[in-house]
């Protein structure tokens, strides 16, 4: 009983300090929203979520076309081209060259 | 037997000698038609000081960066003795971006661009409301709080900053910043090519491209891709090292990249050649005036330059119409 007590004083102490490391960064951020945000972001931990805002904006180098964003292996498709980007650390990479070939398609490489 | 052996030997000389010379001059000529279509396939370009291939200059720019990234920062305030900070506040006030402006900073890099821009904003954002606040002093509290609602419900649309570096350690360096910073949202961090940017048409309020312009191997393909992803009023800005006007500090400058910074760079950075790189670099990029002109072939209209610090850099600008 006793050692069950002290375990959760310490995952108690330990959640205490991680909220009080954060709320610097809560006192930053200007927006209200943003905080809230913050605050879960930080507790999801470590595959930073894809920012489907950015899929708005971004486009195949190559062809201007909308990319669809595929969950399962966390890339950016073209599916016209049959070419993937990979997203690494939550930064896609929309470098021609590094897009892989999905093996359905068999067209050119992009890597001319 | 011995004599017609020498004939022998002589005449497969001779023969030889004939093939050889037949043989020398089909190289010859076939190794100066090569020359020649070379010549025309493989253009060559600058790095630095140096004379390379065009696909080669981007690897070697890559590597560049990819050394430095961690010090970049660092690296920046020891050769610039903290004057880049100064350059880039100008370019945001020159820039003057009102809230809910998208930003796109391209060779961002660390970030130091959109982190500032997005502190300008959400200062503005304060201003803009705190004026307003005032205007509405003499209502009742009743009449604040619906205030207040509104400005939440029709909030005009978020600033949003993308930056975009052909260079992966760069990004990750940026993005622990903007983590430590405590920036979550209206930033977003793509790795993409300035000569093939991987944007629609029309996206963008703002393009900036800060000490980065130099970098690219076809700068008139990255202008173009500029105008393509600017709005209709969108405007280009540039920072970027350019020609000091006046001799005196033209002398010290000159001693100053050469001497000292390559040697700041291998003390602080452990790297002698990428800062070596970076001087030659600024020394071969074209002066105010062409690069002026560089931008109004590419499209863009009211191009101006001014020069900050006796000319060391130049902040030229350029609207979409």
């Amino acid at each position: 009983m006793f050692k069950n007590v002290l375990s959760r004083f310490l995952s108690e102490t330990l959640l205490f300090q991680r909220n009080v490391k954060h709320t610097p960064s809560l006192r930053r951020v200007g927006a209200i929203s943003a905080p809230l945000r913050s605050f879960t972001d930080a507790k999801d931990g470590e595959q930073p979520p894809f920012d489907a805002a950015l899929l708005e904006v971004l486009v195949c180098p190559l062809s201007k076309k909308p990319l669809r964003y595929e969950a399962k292996t966390n890339e950016l498709i073209n599916e016209e081209l049959g070419i993937a980007y990979p997203i690494i650390d939550g930064i896609p990479n929309m470098i021609p060259q590094e897009a892989r070939l999905i093996k359905r398609e068999a067209s050119d490489t992009p890597a001319q | 037997m011995a004599a017609s052996v020498r004939l022998l030997v002589r005449r497969a000389i001779r023969v030889s000698h004939r093939d050889i010379t037949v043989s020398a001059a089909g190289v010859c000529g076939r190794s100066f038609c090569r020359c020649f279509s070379d010549a025309a396939q493989e253009r060559s370009t600058h790095f630095g000081f140096e004379t390379v291939p065009e696909a080669e200059k981007a690897d070697r720019v890559y590597k560049v960066f990819e050394n430095v990234a961690q010090k970049y920062d660092i690296m920046n305030d020891a050769m610039s003795l903290g004057i880049h900070r100064l350059w880039k506040d100008m370019l945001l006030h020159a820039m003057h971006p009102q809230p809910g402006a998208r930003l796109l900073d391209v060779a961002g890099g660390t970030g130091d661009i959109a982190f500032r821009f997005l502190e300008y904003v959400s200062s503005q954002q304060e201003r803009q409301q705190r004026r307003a606040a005032r205007s509405s002093q003499t209502l009742s509290w009743h009449d604040i709080s619906n205030n207040y609602s509104t400005v939440e419900a029709d909030r005009p649309r978020e600033s949003t900053a993308v930056v975009c570096d052909i260079n992966k350690e760069m990004l990750k360096v940026g993005k622990q910043k903007a983590d430590s910073m405590g920036i979550t949202t209206g930033l977003s961090w793509v790795v993409g090519d300035a000569e093939e940017l991987p944007f629609d048409d029309d996206q963008f309020d703002i393009y900036t491209i800060a000490f980065g312009i130099r970098n690219v191997t076809h700068i008139d393909q990255a202008l173009q891709e500029a105008l393509r992803v600017l709005k209709p009023g969108g405007r280009f800005m540039c920072l970027e090292f350019s020609k000091v006007t006046n001799p005196l500090l033209a002398r010290l400058y000159d001693v100053y990249s050469f001497q000292v910074i390559p040697v700041l760079g291998e003390v602080i950075a452990g790297d002698w050649k990428s800062y070596q790189y970076l001087v030659e670099s600024i020394r071969r990029f074209p002066d105010q005036e062409e690069f002026k002109s560089m931008i109004e072939d590419a499209g863009f209209y009211c191009v101006r330059y001014s020069n900050l610090t006796g000319g060391v850099v130049a902040l030229h600008s350029g609207f979409k119409l």
